[in-house]
Parts: C-alpha cells; sequence; structure tokens
C-alpha cells in the first residue's frame, strides 16, 4: 500500500515535469519562429545514444552493459523518462555535479577549508538543498574553516572584499563587475563606485588565524576596510568607509509575477507542512524536563548536573559570539538570491544549459550585459521561471532539460557546411559535437576496462619488476644486505625491501602516477572533528615544496664517509590494478595529471574555463598511458573472457559485447568483419580483442558525445 | 601561432586573433621591416632557483665587509670580476658571460617573489599571467619534432590565457624514462603500429559519418604525438646513452643531469628549456648550505657554457640564471641570511649577450642598488628582445582585457654588443 502510494506520487511528479520539458520545447520553436529561423530540428537521437549521452552527462561515466540491458527492458514509451529519474537518484549523480560546482565556485582542496566546502557541496546536491539556499550561505556564513564549509568559499580568496566583489558577481549573477574595479567599465554600465558599493557588503568580514592553533575562521570588525575614493584617486586622509549598495536591478516590490506568487505558495506549503510535522521540543522544553527528571530522581531543586549542563549550553553560546554574524553578507545574500533578482536564476540555468546543451544562451556564461544579450531570451526566461517556482531545485532543473527534444537532439547531417552547422546549433536545432569533461573520460575509460573492481584472480597476473635503487655501502665498501641496507629510489626516497608484492595503487612508482585518481572521503570531511585533514593528495604550499626539495637534494648528495652504489633489483608485483573515480578526487589535479590534460582548470582563476582542444600531451596520455593500456586488457574475471578462453572461441559475440561496454552500440556488418580480421590478425583471441579495445578506448567516438 | 592545424575553441580563438595581423605574427612583421636584426637568441635555457639565492654570497661578493661572511672572492677570465670562491670552474668561463648586480625587487615572500621573477607581472585577485617560457612558444615557431617548452625537475608556471600550446611540457626526473613517450610495456613495435594504424582507420570511419572539424583536430594531435615518438629527437632526454666522462664533468646530480639535457634538447630546436631546483631559502647555515650548491651547480653550470660555447650554440642561446630574489646582508643568529628584494643579482650568458661584463652595481653592503638599477620586469624585456619578440605586444584574455607580454620593462640594452 505504502509503495503504491510512492509510486504514484513520482509518477506524477514525473509528469509535471514532462510537462516543464514540453513547454522547453515549445517556447524555444516558436521564439525561433519570431526570429526567422527557417530550419527545423535535425531530429532527436535513438535509444541507445540517449542513454550514453545521459549517463556520461548525468552521473559522469558511461552506462555498463547491465544498465543497458535494464533500459531496453523496459517499455519504449517511458524508458527515457525512467532512465533521467534514476539517474538522477544516482549517487554519482552528486560525484558528478560537484565537477560541476567545483568549477564554478573555484573549489580547491589545498586551501583553508577547501575540502570541507567540497564535501558540503556534494552534501547539498545530493539532498537537493534550493540552490537560493545553498548560495546563501556561502555569501554569507562567517565560521571556522572545515567545521563550517561554507566557509571555505569567502577563504577561498582570503576573504579580501575586492576580491569577493569580483566572485560574487561573476559566479551568481554572471557578471563581470569585476573589471570596474580599476576602470569605470569600457562596454557596461557599471562605475568604479558601483564595484566599491559591492566589495563593502565584504568590508567588516577579516580572516582570523590563531597564533596557537593555527585555527581559520572569519568574523566581522567593527570597522569596513574599503573605502571610498580608491587608493589611486584620492590622498588617505579623503577615504571615507563606503556604504554598501546593491547596484543590480531587482523586480519592484509592487510586481507580483506569476512564478515569484507559486514561489512563495511553495514556500508556504513547506512552512506549513514543517509546522505540522514538528513536534520535536524546543531548548527550554529540554532544560524544563532535565530540571524535572533530576528533581524528581532527586527530590531537590536543581541540581549540580543541570547547573554544569547550562553552563555547557552558555559556553557554546560564548563560542558561537567568536564568529560573529555578518549583518552586511545576510544582507547581499537575501538581495542576489531574491526571486526578484533574474541574472540569479538566469545565469544559474544559462550555466546548466550550456553545460547539457553545449551552448549557452549568453555567452560566455559570465558576461550577462546589455550588448550581450541572450540569443532566446524568452525560453531563458521560462526556464528560469519555473527554477525558481520550484523553490530552485537543481535536481528538478536538470530533469526539465534532459528530458527536452533540445538536449536530445542528433549532431548535425553529414554534408552540412560550417555556415549551415552553426545556424543550427545557434537555433538549437542540432547538439554541437560535446567531448566528455576530462573527469567523466577518465571514469568512462574505467568502467568500460572494468577497472573500477579487479578483473584478475589473485595472483594471475604476477610480475617481476625491476628498479634501479641506491644502496648503502658498509664501511669497508661492502654491499651491505638488502633488506637491512639504507635504500633509496633513484629519487632519495627510502625504500621499503620486501619480496612481496608491494603495497601500491596502479603500478605506483613505474612514472604513471599522473593517473592516479585517490578519492576524497566526503564524510569523513564533513565529520564535526576540529580539524580535518587529508592524508593523501595534500596539495602542499610553495614553503613546503621548497623544504621537500632541499631534503631530497641532501639525500640525493652522497653523506659524507658514506658511499652508494646503484643496483637493479627486482620485484615480484600482482599487477591486478584497480581504479577510483577521478569525480571525486582532490582538486585541482596536479599538473600534468590526466584530467587537467584533458580540461580541469587550476581552478585558480575567476571565469577561467575548460580547455577542450585536443592537444600532444592528451594523445601521448591516451596512447600509451596505463589507463588506456590496462582498460584493454582482458581480464580473466569479464564477462568477455567466456568468448574468448577456453573453448572454441566466439569471437562475433566478443566483438559486439566490446562495443556494447565501450561505445554502447552495435557494430555494423562492416565494423564486424574489420574487428574480425584485427582479432584473427593478433597471437591470441584475447590479445586481439585488447588492440580492438584500445583502439575504441582511443577513438573520436569514444571521447565525443553521441 | 604554432599550430594553425588545431581548431581552437571559440573563446581561445577570441584570444588568438589579436595575436597576429593579417595572419602575419608580430616577429615576421618585425623581420620584414629589418628591425629585428639584433636579435640572435633561438632558445632559452633558464635555471630556476627556488628559494631565493644569496647575491652576496654567488655573484656579488662584497670583500672586507661584515656581510661577506664565510667565502672568499675569486678572479675570473673576465678581467676586473669577481664572483665567489664557490665557483672555481665557472669562473674561468665568466669571460662568456655578464652579471647584473642591480636588480630592484620588490618582493619578499616566496609565492609573490617568484610570480613576478618569473611571469614579470605580481599577482592579482582575477587572473593568473603565463610564464616567461610560454610567452616565448606564443610567439616564436616550433622548428623541432620534440615539445618547444620544457621543463626539468619541477613546474614551470602556467601558460594561463596563452593556452594549452604554451604549456611546458613536464620531465619529473632527467635521465629517468618518461613512460608516455613509448607503447606501454608489453606491447611491442610491431604490435603498436598496427594498433595505430587500425586507430586511424577507426576514426576514419567516424569522420566518414559526422564532419567536424574537432575530430580532425583530435586526429592531427595524434600524429603529432605519433611524430614525437618516433622522432630521433628523442634521443636527446636518453642519458644513458652519454658518455660517462660527460656526465661526470657537468656533476652526477639532478642539476647536472638537468643541465646537460638542457643542452642537448636546445641542440634539438626546443627553444625553452626550464631546470628547476630548489634549497636557496637558507635562513640558517647560510655558508655550507651554498657551499654544497656551489659543488652542484659550478660544474654544470661551467661545462654548459663552456660546451655551448665551443660548439657555436651560445650564440644563439641565452643561459639565464635566476631566483626569487637576494638575501639579507646582515647574517642572522642561525648563521643564515634572510629574504632580501632590495637589490640581487643574475647571471646570463650567451644569445647575442657580450661576455666578461657586469651591468650595475649595488652598495658596498649589497643592500640597495648603487647604479643602473634594473626592474624585475626589465629582465623579460631583456630576453623578448634577445629573441626578436615585441615585449610590448598585446594579447587578449579569455574576458577579452588586453594584455601585454610582458609587464612593461625595457631591455637592458647595454647587455648586447
Amino acid at each position: 500500500m505504502v509503495r503504491l502510494c510512492i509510486l504514484s506520487l513520482a509518477s506524477v511528479f514525473m509528469l509535471a515535469s514532462t510537462t516543464q520539458a514540453e513547454t522547453i520545447d515549445s517556447v524555444l520553436s516558436s521564439e525561433n519562429q519570431s526570429l526567422g529561423v527557417a530550419k527545423a530540428s535535425v531530429g532527436i537521437v535513438d535509444d541507445m545514444a540517449f542513454i550514453r549521452r545521459a549517463s556520461v552527462d548525468l552521473i559522469g561515466r558511461i552506462p555498463t552493459v547491465e544498465e543497458l540491458k535494464e533500459y531496453q527492458n523496459w517499455p519504449a514509451q517511458t524508458r527515457r523518462d525512467q532512465l533521467v529519474d534514476k539517474l538522477i537518484e544516482h549517487p554519482r549523480f552528486a560525484d558528478r555535479w560537484t565537477v560541476f560546482f567545483a568549477d564554478l565556485l573555484r573549489l580547491r582542496s589545498n586551501v583553508t577549508g577547501g575540502s570541507a566546502l567540497i564535501a558540503h557541496v556534494h552534501r547539498n546536491i545530493r539532498d537537493d538543498v534550493p540552490y537560493n539556499e545553498f548560495a546563501a550561505t556561502l555569501i554569507s556564513t562567517n565560521g571556522k574553516a572545515g567545521r563550517s564549509p561554507e566557509v571555505g568559499f569567502i577563504l577561498g580568496d582570503n576573504a579580501d572584499p575586492l576580491a569577493m566583489a569580483s566572485v560574487t558577481s561573476q559566479v551568481f549573477m554572471g557578471v563581470r563587475i569585476g573589471c570596474a574595479q580599476c576602470h569605470d567599465h569600457p562596454f557596461d554600465v557599471w562605475t568604479r563606485k558601483d564595484f566599491y558599493s559591492v566589495a563593502a557588503y565584504f568590508g567588516k568580514t577579516r580572516r582570523y588565524e590563531s597564533n596557537f592553533t593555527r585555527v581559520v575562521y572569519t568574523s566581522e570588525g567593527e570597522q569596513t576596510t574599503v573605502l571610498w575614493p580608491p587608493e589611486d584617486e584620492a590622498e588617505e586622509s579623503e577615504r571615507k568607509a563606503m556604504v554598501p549598495s546593491f547596484p543590480f536591478e531587482l523586480i519592484g516590490a509592487k510586481e507580483q509575477p506569476e512564478f515569484i506568487a507559486r514561489y512563495e505558495a511553495l514556500l508556504q506549503k513547506k512552512a506549513d507542512a514543517l509546522a505540522a510535522k514538528d513536534n520535536s521540543p524546543s531548548l527550554d522544553d529540554l532544560f524544563a524536563e532535565a530540571d524535572g527528571k533530576v528533581e524528581a530522581a532527586t527530590g531537590n531543586g536543581i541540581s549540580v548536573a543541570v547547573a554544569e549542563a547550562r553552563e555547557e549550553i552558555n559556553k557554546i553560546d560564548v563560542k558561537a559570539s567568536l564568529y560573529k554574524r555578518s549583518e552586511y553578507r545576510e544582507q547581499l545574500a537575501q538581495q542576489i538570491t531574491s526571486p526578484r533578482n533574474r541574472l540569479f536564476a538566469e545565469s544559474f540555468v544559462n550555466r546548466i544549459w550550456h553545460d547539457l546543451v553545449g551552448r549557452g544562451f549568453v555567452e560566455p556564461v559570465d558576461d550577462f550585459r546589455e550588448d550581450n544579450p541572450p540569443s532566446h531570451p524568452q525560453t531563458l526566461s521560462y526556464i528560469a521561471d519555473e527554477f525558481v517556482a520550484n523553490g530552485y531545485s537543481f535536481k528538478q532543473l536538470v530533469k526539465s532539460i534532459v528530458q527536452s527534444d533540445v538536449y536530445q537532439q542528433k549532431q548535425v547531417p553529414l554534408g552540412s557546411n560550417e555556415l549551415v552547422q552553426e545556424e543550427l546549433e545557434a537555433a538549437f536545432l542540432a547538439t554541437p559535437m560535446r567531448r566528455m569533461l576530462s573527469e567523466s573520460l577518465y571514469d568512462s575509460i574505467v568502467t568500460a576496462g572494468h577497472l573500477f573492481d579487479l578483473k584478475y584472480r589473485q595472483g594471475e597476473n604476477e610480475r617481476i619488476i625491476e628498479q634501479e635503487v641506491r644502496v648503502l655501502l658498509a664501511a669497508d665498501g661492502e654491499p651491505q644486505d638488502l633488506a637491512s641496507a639504507d635504500v633509496q629510489d633513484l629519487a632519495g626516497n627510502p625504500q621499503q625491501m620486501t619480496n612481496q608484492g608491494m603495497a601500491m595503487e596502479n603500478g605506483g612508482g613505474a612514472g604513471y602516477t599522473l593517473e592516479d585518481a585517490i578519492e576524497l572521503d566526503f564524510d569523513a570531511l564533513l565529520k564535526d572533528e576540529d580539524e580535518v585533514e587529508l592524508d593523501v593528495m595534500v596539495a602542499k604550499s610553495q614553503e613546503e615544496l621548497e623544504a621537500e626539495r632541499m631534503q631530497m637534494e641532501n639525500q640525493r648528495r652522497p653523506r659524507v664517509g658514506m658511499k652508494y652504489e646503484t643496483k637493479i633489483v627486482q620485484r615480484t608485483v600482482d599487477d591486478n590494478p584497480r581504479f577510483s573515480s577521478a569525480l571525486r578526487m582532490a582538486t585541482p589535479a596536479p599538473v600534468g595529471h590526466f584530467v587537467r590534460v584533458f580540461g580541469q582548470t587550476s581552478r585558480n582563476d575567476l571565469g577561467e574555463a575548460r580547455d577542450d582542444n585536443p592537444s600532444m600531451r592528451q594523445s601521448l596520455m591516451m596512447l600509451n598511458g596505463r589507463l588506456t593500456h590496462e582498460a584493454s586488457r582482458v581480464g580473466t574475471l569479464e564477462p568477455v573472457s567466456k568468448y574468448l578462453i577456453g573453448g572454441k572461441p566466439q569471437i562475433e559475440k566478443a566483438i559486439e559485447l566490446a562495443y556494447h561496454e565501450i561505445l554502447t552500440r552495435n557494430p555494423t556488418a562492416e565494423e564486424l568483419a574489420w574487428a574480425k580480421e584485427m582479432i584473427q590478425e593478433a597471437k591470441t583471441p584475447s590479445d586481439g580483442m585488447a588492440d580492438l579495445r584500445w583502439v575504441m578506448l582511443n577513438s573520436n567516438e569514444f571521447r565525443f558525445l553521441p | 601561432m604554432a599550430c594553425n592545424d588545431y581548431k581552437l575553441s571559440r573563446r581561445a580563438m577570441m584570444g588568438a586573433t589579436s595575436a597576429s595581423i593579417l595572419g602575419f605574427s608580430i616577429r615576421d612583421l618585425l623581420a620584414y621591416s629589418g628591425k629585428d636584426h639584433e636579435a640572435k637568441a633561438e632558445h632559452v635555457i633558464l635555471f630556476w632557483n627556488g628559494g631565493g639565492m644569496s647575491h652576496i654570497d654567488t655573484w656579488d661578493p662584497k670583500p672586507g665587509r661584515p656581510t661577506q661572511g664565510e667565502f672568499s672572492p675569486i678572479n675570473t677570465s673576465a678581467p676586473g670580476v669577481q664572483i665567489s670562491e664557490i665557483f672555481p670552474k665557472l669562473s674561468k668561463q665568466m669571460h662568456n658571460a655578464a652579471l647584473i648586480r642591480s636588480i630592484a625587487g620588490t618582493q619578499g615572500a616566496h609565492g609573490r617573489a617568484s610570480y613576478n621573477l618569473q611571469t614579470s607581472y605580481l599577482p592579482g585577485p582575477n587572473l593568473r599571467h603565463p610564464g616567461v617560457g610560454s610567452v616565448v612558444v606564443h610567439e616564436l615557431d616550433n622548428n623541432s619534432d620534440l615539445p618547444p617548452y620544457i621543463t626539468i625537475s619541477g613546474q614551470a608556471p602556467r601558460a594561463s590565457y596563452l593556452g594549452q600550446k604554451c604549456e611546458a611540457y613536464y620531465v619529473a626526473a632527467p635521465g629517468e624514462k618518461d613512460p608516455y613517450l613509448a607503447f606501454p610495456s608489453g606491447i611491442s613495435q610491431v604490435r603498436g603500429d598496427r594498433r595505430l594504424e587500425q586507430l586511424a582507420k577507426f576514426n576514419q570511419r567516424f569522420l566518414d559519418k559526422k564532419n567536424d572539424t574537432r575530430l580532425t583536430s583530435t586526429q592531427t594531435s595524434i600524429e603529432d604525438a605519433v611524430r614525437l615518438m618516433r622522432s630521433p629527437a628523442l634521443e636527446a632526454f636518453e642519458l644513458d646513452k652519454v658518455d660517462s666522462t660527460t656526465l661526470e664533468r657537468y656533476g652526477d646530480t639532478n642539476f647536472g643531469r638537468g643541465a646537460l639535457m638542457a643542452k642537448r634538447l636546445v641542440e634539438k630546436g626546443v627553444r625553452f628549456v626550464q631546470v628547476n631546483r630548489g634549497g636557496f631559502d637558507t635562513h640558517s647555515n647560510n655558508f655550507p648550505a651554498m657551499s654544497n650548491h656551489g659543488e652542484v651547480m659550478d660544474p654544470a653550470l661551467a661545462s654548459l657554457v663552456e660546451d655551448l660555447s665551443e660548439s657555436g650554440m651560445l650564440e644563439k642561446t641565452m643561459v639565464i640564471m635566476l631566483s626569487e630574489f637576494g638575501r639579507t646582508p646582515r647574517i642572522n643568529d642561525n648563521a643564515g641570511r634572510d629574504h632580501w628584494a632590495s637589490v640581487f643579482s643574475c647571471f646570463m650568458a650567451g644569445g647575442g649577450i657580450k661576455g666578461g661584463q657586469v651591468i650595475g652595481s649595488s652598495d658596498e653592503d649589497g643592500a640597495m642598488p648603487k647604479d643602473r638599477p634594473v626592474e624585475v620586469a626589465d629582465i623579460h624585456a631583456t630576453m623578448c628582445h634577445a629573441m626578436g619578440i615585441d615585449h610590448e605586444k598585446e594579447v587578449m584574455t579569455p574576458l577579452l582585457r588586453p594584455m601585454k607580454l610582458v609587464d612593461n620593462g625595457s631591455p637592458v640594452m647595454e647587455l648586447f654588443s
């Protein structure tokens, strides 16, 4: 009975969102008509292409064969909607979109409070916390790094008011007011004074660092640090405290557009539901109850224990006042995230649209201004209105876009010249060729190659590797026993010499660390502990690196009176590689890492876009890297091995499976013949299959979305 | 732009268009107008010393002053020029090299100073500036199979708005095998080549179904990669083929191998090589540390300058050693020296620089510039000048903000005879 209820509720929601997707299509098509676009849509992709596109976009990897089968067994009518519902609630959905927010908010594990903020963002996506609430806390929270994860946002720019003025405007409203920091905006209405008036909201906020505990937190000071006129325009004595004010246009209080009415009704409904459900006792109730219990037990008045408990609670309050609330920033957050601020909803919708459809209504996505108007203002405004009316639900927004025909369109047909292509793509009648995000590309290779799990039986794949090490000679110049000698690798790092397999991820030490993905534990990062620490992949400060370099150099230089010799040693390694998800990696990845080479930014500069151009470095990494190599090799625990190893090989079945696993489609007859020939030419069927898979993983078809 | 075969994204395109006029780079135009006749340098080897190297204990000794510390100055092959005794071999090459002793820095913190010295700019809130190596390869064509910009034993600054093509190719430890330059172990040459052949077929079939220029540019990047993998020039990376006498002359250290590899790389046409080294932040025990640094740097630098000079490569290769700042004239209680940006020195040779000279000087204690103060950006302007690059040229950032290649500054013309 209960189950039925949930099901019917779900279908009501599904219906609601399907309708929204359909309306997006109809608003867009009538807008195209009024813009005089004569061409029609190129049509939507088939089911196989849809599951591939949607899986990569929503959960950051290609679908598995099991997922593909399940999907194909669903009724054709509801298949795509069912898939979208499933993907949006998939645990990887939050992983995938954390990457989006990490780009947007420039999340970095190596800044104070950075890792906790990443985990916080992840949890907010998972729980579909309304985007306006999420943004408001980032803008306004004061507190301690790590414990109040939101504060990582302002600490990312060291709570510098001028930087924060640029960041908040550009990130949350798509407005580049930062240009007005040094001069009145060249192409826009913003003046230096506007810029300083936004910065003034951050003027009293300070970054504090305890000399004792090195704990970092933010709080409010008494005086503002933002003065007007700017330093270069006036003498110090003439500069006065700048009063914060909000230069961006809001919908007037007298107007009550329908979507705001709907939003407010939704809020009311939520509040009512909460009030009806909320039977939880207040703090006073708890005191009364505790007092009562103690009284009952002791027969006396308030006991020592209760007095102590009260004192404890008071202490907490005292502690809380250390992190003073920022009234200014709360005002700013309220203005920015107000439903009356069109820029807030529109700039966010535009970013999501850009990510999913391949092109924004406004391009670049962070440059909303009068002389750079949206290509389809009505469509943008419709989606933004619905976003607000739906209570800023991120999942709902993504769902409505992915269910629309616009998202599901094919690419331009063969033979279209560049002009036609541009015309079709600009009118959203065809999908631009999109390369997977670097993290999704990485995870898709791991998925296709069955590398999230072990694919060989233990000991099946033992391999002897040779390594050059430096061994300390004993005082008499004789080599010592390797097990007890001071042994370093060539970089001067001490080595443990044992004959057991080395505990290492991905054959570490073989020079492939640029392909490792060591995951962050998001849950641990949000534990209510005082210090949040990262054991692995801690990005290092300049000084630490310097110290390390120094140490390394010292180790490398022969110590006085000690002699080393270089030896080649052999180790046995159980080479059964496993890879983790790049979506959950500490960010940004080191320079030169796979995900950096394929476009992840340094997350350092505001408005830095992912570079999706090909490069030689990318090709070297794909052609010769360990990830593609290991993904290509056929593991005995993989489904395909039963067609290849032992008994009579069933090559056609194996090829078909490889196409499903890697490219999410059936091979054509021509391809089947080509692949068969390739496998037959190889030494063994498994080798041939590895060659075929290597080719497919390296292909354009693999990395570009269908 | 160095690689016209790559189709750029719209954003990158906007940045690129302003970088040339009607398809001619500024360098070409200058060449046609005959203005770059002074440009002799085609390559740069930049030694980057992280941490802030003491100027007094290296290039600018102050004999007889309390600041001098434990080292004595020694005479060099350049008449009248003395350097620290920690460079006995290099002292015999100083007729090939020049020193600037009057760099007036402004940044005394590691992060800001290394940013300043490597980019010519000061760090700002919204934008990261590219390193000078990226600037050079952005402006000059790549004449080699090898990547035009290579950094050894450490990271180079990012290319930022100059784009992925201008990022440095990273070599972690000179002499160690780079796994990405050959097929993975277990894949024979024959099998690897066959895979590449089949990949080209597969990609072509896809291209026949979807015509999109982005697909052809991926193919270009594969061809570039394969050309590199097959290039005989790759041997420049392989130090195991170098005879042991040469290795020993440069010193069997990371730094020595780095210098040797840098020489081999520029000989193969690489434009810009950066060799990184740290350990100069000598707040305590400055003198033993600097003595060790001397042992490592002296044979490498001396052999490099000597070899380049003998082969004639020095004429077109600028060798330059930079650090974040100098160190205090005062020797502190831990026998160390602290950060000092007000004046410091740098070592330069080749690429049209007249050897045996010293530009500017510091005061008697090495505390302030005495004459001919040189600004940090002047160094980058000088490097550009030597290579025929207009350092004042503007490029567009992705936010369409015009940025000069170098943050103003003017070339130190006295260096060039």
